[in-house]
């Protein structure tokens, strides 16, 4: 099951990778985040526990509702374009995806055959923290930067359950909270920086003279 | 072994009578979802038949190879019908390694097109020829990382057999089929020239790929480009709606029944999306193959490592 889940995961990844609007990268945020909190809940159907379940309840709160909402709001009170304005093309970005999601599953597969851990959770997780990266690498817009720090994110917390079965929730629920201040934070710089100057591309960071 | 020949005849015939229902089938359920009444269901067999009436008139400069091309086409395309399973018949044609035969026979049928539009000389049919060449580069690595994820799977090389084998009893082997019927169903799409990558209603020549292509032809030579169209079209049907035959059920009747709806759910989709989306650019389309092969490539990886 968890393994499906981690395919749905993947398939999401190829979504936002050929998507030219900002709305695709938020609904993407919302289905990953509903997908995690639906792993993390999964061993707790055999064996429930009020404890438990707070991590998957925040983690549903936080990425399926809160942040996306904020996002959505950012985009229209500073009337965003929704193209994303990427650096190159997306034909060129899904490929580079693709060669890289080969690779990362042969290189997990070849790790696994040393540890102990669960393949395809494993390179799915490792898979949307190189197409984060990737993601900030080769879009103009801060707010698809933000989009692609989110879905690295997503990444880091879907390595960690195919890492460890059992994550210390508290750290969890710190680094929730963590990349939420994050998002807010972004959120309240964006709006400074549409303040100061008009557009939100980076390259127009670049000019900034002190 | 007769008797075999013969049910391989019947699952031919069928391919052939009902072919163009279905496409009239996309048609009338397309027109019912956007609110028109549309054409009876029987509209392109009227085609057929008006067609097959009038006269040929090939262009002054066109050479044997226009001439010959829509009956070659037509014939591939009625070899590879005849190496697919309807309800749980064995195929007529069927022997080890004839997914290979399938893709090809269809890609020779393809070739022998886009020579002929070229043939012709007009600088549209040279563009939709140029179209049609590039996007079949990119809708070939579907097929083979669908199809062939399945057969390197099994481990078997015969389109009956590879059918044969899918066993729906394990929820991981679901899902991998699940997601080799979607891209099987955007191979689909774009082999048969439907919606989100061709539109078949348009005459418009500048957004025009499989359709332009066939703009000088007449009489019987538009009459088999368009009956191997249909043919086609329900090859590819079958090949998506094969996948969820439950194989294990072995009764013919259950097998013609689960056929019936399964054709009747595919068309419904196909007039579905072809309502709801709209054409894609062009310089978008390979992205959007990609997009499937992605899919394809995905599914491999992740059989091959959960095994």
């Amino acid at each position: 099951m968890e393994n499906v889940l981690s395919i749905l995961f993947c398939l999401s990844l190829f979504y936002v990778s050929i998507s030219s609007r900002v709305k695709g990268y938020v609904t993407v945020l919302q289905l990953q985040g509903l997908l995690l909190s639906v792993i993390i809940v999964i061993p707790f159907i055999y064996d429930f526990s009020i404890f438990g379940i707070i991590l998957p309840v925040t983690l549903l709160v936080v990425k399926v509702f809160l942040i996306p909402k904020y996002i959505k709001k950012i985009i229209l009170d500073l009337d965003i374009k929704r193209m994303i304005e990427p650096t190159i093309q997306q034909f060129t970005f899904l490929l580079l995806v693709i060669v890289s999601m080969v690779v990362i599953f042969v290189v997990s597969n070849i790790l696994s055959q040393r540890t102990e851990l669960n393949v395809i959770p494993f390179a799915s997780g490792f898979s949307a923290i190189v197409i984060g990266i990737y993601i900030i690498m080769f879009r103009k817009k801060l707010i698809v930067h933000v989009a692609g720090f989110l879905i690295l994110e997503n990444g880091i917390f879907l390595f960690g359950t195919a890492v460890a079965s059992e994550l210390p929730m508290m750290i969890e629920l710190g680094i929730l909270l963590d990349v939420f201040v994050v998002v807010f934070l972004m959120g309240i710089a964006l709006n400074n920086i549409s303040s100061t100057l008009k557009g939100f591309d980076v390259t127009a960071l670049g000019r900034l003279k002190d | 072994m007769e008797i075999e020949i013969l049910q391989g005849i019947i699952s031919l015939l069928i391919i052939l009578g009902f072919s163009p229902l279905f496409a009239g089938l996309i048609n009338k359920l397309k027109a019912v979802l956007t609110g028109r009444i549309g054409a009876p269901v029987w509209q392109p067999y009227y085609d057929l038949k008006r067609l097959f009436k009038k006269e040929t008139i090939n262009a002054t400069v066109s050479s044997f190879v226009s001439r010959i091309s829509p009956v070659i086409n037509f014939v591939t395309v009625a070899v590879a019908a005849t190496m697919l399973p309807i309800g749980f018949w064995k195929p007529l044609i069927s022997f080890n390694g004839d997914i290979i035969l399938f893709a090809y026979i269809l890609g020779l049928a393809r070739f022998i097109q886009i020579l002929a539009a070229m043939d012709i000389g007009s600088s549209f049919e040279g563009m939709g020829a140029a179209r049609e060449a590039t996007f079949a580069l990119f809708a070939e690595p579907i097929f083979f990382f669908t199809l062939g994820s399945v057969a390197f799977i099994s481990g078997l090389s015969s389109i009956y057999d590879i059918y044969y084998s899918i066993q729906l009893n394990n929820i991981s082997y679901i899902v991998f089929i699940v997601i080799c019927s979607i891209s099987a169903f955007l191979l689909a799409v774009t082999e048969c020239s439907r919606m989100p990558v061709d539109d078949p209603n348009t005459h418009l020549e500048l957004t025009m790929i499989h359709e332009v292509m066939i703009l000088d032809n007449s009489g019987i030579d538009l009459f088999l480009y368009q009956y191997s169209g249909y043919i086609k079209l329900f090859i590819y049907a079958i090949l998506e709606i094969s996948f969820f035959y439950p194989f294990s059920a072995q009764s013919y009747l259950v097998g013609v029944m689960i056929f019936v709806i399964g054709s009747f759910i595919l068309a419904l989709t196909l007039a579905t999306v072809e309502t709801i989306t709209s054409r894609f650019k062009m310089k978008n389309i390979p992205q959007y193959l990609l997009f499937a092969t992605a899919i394809g490539i995905l599914n491999l990886l992740i059989y091959t490592f959960t095994k």
